[in-house]
């Protein structure tokens, strides 16, 4: 398919994706449009530095190998460079969404489905109300000069709907959304989204500002999502300890980082925003756990990461799009679920803050989450709605204030955003867990 | 069918040396075309769009059919306007990139060694068009060299520490070095906060509050009444000395000096809020015959979208400049520079609470230490109300060549 040069690696990744998005603007429709892009990211690898480039000249990207292979310094040794030696050389083609694919359902039928969703919106309170359906299918095809040849998709689509509600004095934008795999899968969602709908409607109605303070907060599944994902996640990423000797000793194997109820785990086999059946320099992905009984048992490699660090390969070298290099990223990442009944959690909490839906999260020494629901919790009961500015915690420490997860669990996807980390953004990332307790967050 | 066309060209290319542990660890090209039609026909819209070389014809025939969807937009197209505006005509090789980041590299390397730097040095090239059959002629082209360094600690645990941030359309290397040797040396010096549980925080730029205001500035909520300023056009919202702007000149903001309409501000600038008074909203052409207000040339949307005022503004509003000399303005207190402050936001309401990562006591002119991590709190009324102390030309901290302010409020401090 491409010729190779000698004494170099190389690779290419060939991306071609079919998005949809129709937008509503209470029942206008806005736009409706159907985006088709085909483009491809080539490495060359010389022993001593890497030479990249993305082009949607797909028909040229033998051009584009040759211009990086005359920038690089030939290496007849690259065959047994430790990165060369670790890459998999999977062949393969892993083409699940072929019979359920969102390029064969007609645009008119995700114009429906959404237009049936909000006809029902009728609150008074709801002055003006925004919409979109969109979906994603791109078929990745991954070649290594190490004889590497993969094929597999991806797929996802989803609602997200953004109320403008004002009850009297009480103003705000709320935004609602589901994630599916098919638009099959997402017309069961239709009933779930009116509720959300009614529950931040009501929110927004009552709520009334926090008393700031230290609060034992209880984390919906969702918040668990973002709360493991910012607090802990991003720490797993291995390309931060490369070359780090306090990082290395800080996040060494084995540190027990929370009590024995917490385990951690991130699966890239998981269907969803964060499936990775092949990572985006041709790894298999799979499951990983990174804490297991409240100790640090793995993290998350490139394979240039886990050959520095001489730990095994998981399938987390992700791209952004086919313009980006991998780089370390997460898949789906959740807390496992645990044994106690959410009720029991609950009927524990005299005094509290329960979390239900956030509109975003980051994750540097300090975490924060930002919540968009909120509610007080008294006497072991969930109660009044609160408006809460930004929810913080350490990164090092707050782990070890997890108390509590229950038996009920739920893995969800964002439609709309996703996981940052430096210039590549958004990723899509799955997450979710089951209902969390944390003893002491600062509430804001 | 009486069809108009119009046609929106952006192209990307980006010499990037990407940066790992304080050494080159990849150099990376990238040249990227993003091709939008739209066709205007008895009052409908119709889009397409493709990413690589697309034919105009196929354009054009793919957009005709989209009109079938009854998009309506019956407004009037912006015609017979040229512009053409390059505002750096030598941008970088991408061998004098690499050069550059070696020699950056180097240096911080040998004076530095208890930091390690990562992330990109890097040339970014940018040319977006829009035209039209009614003779309509815009063209924005610009270049800027852009250092994003993370720095980290290496004594310390965390996954960064800070970083050290250059944006110049001319390179001045030993000017940036200089400006970032007294940086760190501030960074070393570890100091604590002062015992005030209210301080003077200065911020380089505005993304948090422009944020707000842009969701509270938009024109179709403040119609709808869900807006924190519905009903108060021609009142009085901030101090006198606040004046906000809609802000198109690329000469501060690197973007295109006309929206998705193709609409071109006098002077590139439209006050939205002035001397503490709003004056005006956000509007593209429909929300402004939708609702009767003034129309300020707001459209948002990507290349193969219909125009819509539903995109994300704070990146297009500027404060105006109102106070000079930082230093005289804290005569002898010490201040704040809050440098890095991510993850808090504002409720609806306006209440505002964040964390502050990384800060520096400052005097006005120069930074002194680095304090520890604390909380700030406020209210968007007190940050732009009996809070304000002023926005600022940035002569302080040398970012590189594009004009930056630095703002400045009493913040409630939580430790």
């Amino acid at each position: 398919m491409y010729s190779f040069p000698r004494d170099l690696y190389v690779d290419v990744r060939v991306e071609e994706s079919f998005d949809t998005q129709i937008r509503f603007k209470q029942l206008d429709l806005q736009s409706q449009k159907v985006r088709k892009e085909k483009g491809a990211f080539i490495r060359v690898f010389d022993g001593q530095r890497w030479y990249y480039s993305s082009t949607t000249n797909t028909d040229d990207v033998q051009a584009q190998i040759d211009t990086l292979a005359a920038m690089a310094n030939p290496n007849p040794e690259i065959l047994s460079h430790p990165i060369v030696t670790a890459f998999e050389v999977n062949q393969e083609t892993v083409l699940q969404y072929e019979k359920s694919s969102v390029t064969d359902v007609p645009i008119q039928e995700k114009q429906d489905l959404l237009h049936e969703i909000i006809r029902q919106i009728k609150d008074e309170t709801i002055v003006n109300h925004s919409s979109y359906y969109v979906d994603n299918k791109t078929i990745k095809s991954f070649y290594s000069s190490k004889g590497a040849a993969i094929t597999y998709d991806q797929q996802t689509c989803g609602i997200r709907v953004t109320l403008d509600v004002v009850a009297g004095e009480n103003k705000d934008q709320v935004s609602i959304s589901k994630g599916a795999t098919s638009v099959s899968e997402l017309r069961g969602y239709a009933d779930y989204l009116q509720q959300e709908i009614a529950k931040s409607v009501a929110f927004v109605r009552y709520a009334q500002p926090v008393v700031p303070g230290e609060y034992a907060v209880l984390l919906s599944p969702e918040a668990t999502g973002v709360f493991t994902h910012e607090s802990f996640g991003h720490k797993s990423e291995s390309d931060f300890m490369v070359g780090d000797e306090t990082m290395r000793a800080e996040w060494a194997l084995g540190k027990q980082v929370g009590r024995d109820l917490l385990n951690i785990i991130d699966d890239g086999t998981i269907t969803g925003n964060g499936y990775v059946p092949f990572d985006d320099e041709g790894t298999r992905g799979r499951k990983t756990e990174i804490i297991s009984g409240g100790l640090l048992t793995g993290r998350l490699h490139s394979t240039a990461t886990s050959v520095a660090l001489e730990e095994g390969l998981t399938g987390n070298a992700r791209a952004v799009d086919f313009q980006f290099e991998p780089i370390v990223r997460m898949t789906t990442t959740y807390i496992d679920k645990g044994t106690r009944p959410l009720q029991d959690i609950l009927a524990e909490m005299d005094q509290g803050i329960y979390l239900e839906t956030l509109k975003h999260g980051s994750g540097m020494s300090t975490f924060t989450l930002a919540p968009a629901r909120a509610y007080k919790i008294e006497g072991g009961k969930i109660t009044d709605p609160v408006k809460i500015s930004v929810v913080t915690g350490d990164v090092f420490s707050t782990l070890l204030e997890v108390d509590a997860v229950s038996e009920e669990f739920e893995l969800t996807s964002f439609v709309g955003g996703g996981c940052g980390k430096m210039e590549q953004f958004p990723l899509p990332v799955g997450f979710g867990g089951p209902y969390t307790r944390v003893r002491k967050l600062q509430v804001q | 069918m009486n069809l108009k066309q119009e046609f929106i060209t952006i192209q990307e290319k980006e010499t990037t040396a990407r940066v790992q542990q304080s050494r080159v660890q990849a150099v990376r090209l990238k040249d990227i075309t993003k091709k939008g039609v739209r066709v205007y026909s008895e009052g409908k819209i119709g889009i397409s769009g493709a990413v690589g070389e697309a034919s105009d014809a196929l354009l054009l025939e793919q957009a005709e059919q989209n009109l079938s969807a009854g998009i309506a937009y019956p407004y009037p197209l912006t015609k017979d306007y040229k512009d053409h505006r390059n505002y750096n005509e030598a941008p970088l090789s991408s061998k004098e990139v690499l050069e550059y980041a070696e020699e950056v590299l180097a240096v911080l390397r040998n004076e530095y060694p208890d930091f390690s730097f990562s992330e990109f040095v890097a040339s970014n090239e940018i040319n977006v068009q829009i035209r039209n059959s009614e003779g309509l002629d815009l063209v924005y082209q610009d270049a800027f060299f852009n250092i994003q360094l993370i720095l980290k600690e290496k004594a310390t645990a965390n996954l960064f520490d800070g970083g050290l941030s250059y944006l110049s359309r001319q390179v001045d290397i030993e000017r940036f070095l200089n400006f970032n040797r007294g940086f760190l040396e501030a960074y070393r010096n570890k100091v604590d906060l002062p015992k005030d549980r209210r301080l003077p925080v200065f911020t380089i730029g505005t993304s948090s509050i422009n944020g707000f205001l842009g969701r509270a500035l938009h024109g179709e909520r403040f119609a709808k009444g869900s807006s924190l300023f519905s009903g108060k056009l021609g009142e009085k919202l901030f101090s006198e000395r606040v004046t906000l702007d809609l802000m198109r000149d690329p000469q501060c903001s690197l973007r295109p000096f006309f929206d998705a309409e193709g609409v071109v501000l006098p002077n590139d600038t439209l006050s939205l809020i002035e001397n503490g008074k709003l004056v005006r909203v956000l509007t593209d052409k429909k929300t402004a015959q939708l609702y009767d207000l003034e129309h300020t040339g707001a459209a948002t949307g990507a290349y193969d979208d219909p125009p819509t005022i539903d995109g994300a503004h704070g990146q297009s509003l500027a404060f105006r400049t109102d106070s000079q000399d930082v230093k005289g303005v804290l005569a002898g207190q010490p201040g704040i520079f809050a440098f890095i402050f991510s993850g808090g936001d504002f409720t609806a309401d306006g209440s505002y609470a964040t964390p502050v990562q990384i800060s520096f006591l400052f005097d006005g002119e120069r930074l002194i230490g680095k304090l520890p991590e604390f909380t700030m709190r406020s209210h968007i009324n007190k940050m732009l109300g009996e809070d304000y102390i002023g926005t600022f030309d940035n002569n302080s901290l040398y970012l590189g060549d594009i004009p930056s302010q630095l703002q400045g409020y009493f913040m409630d401090i939580v430790k």
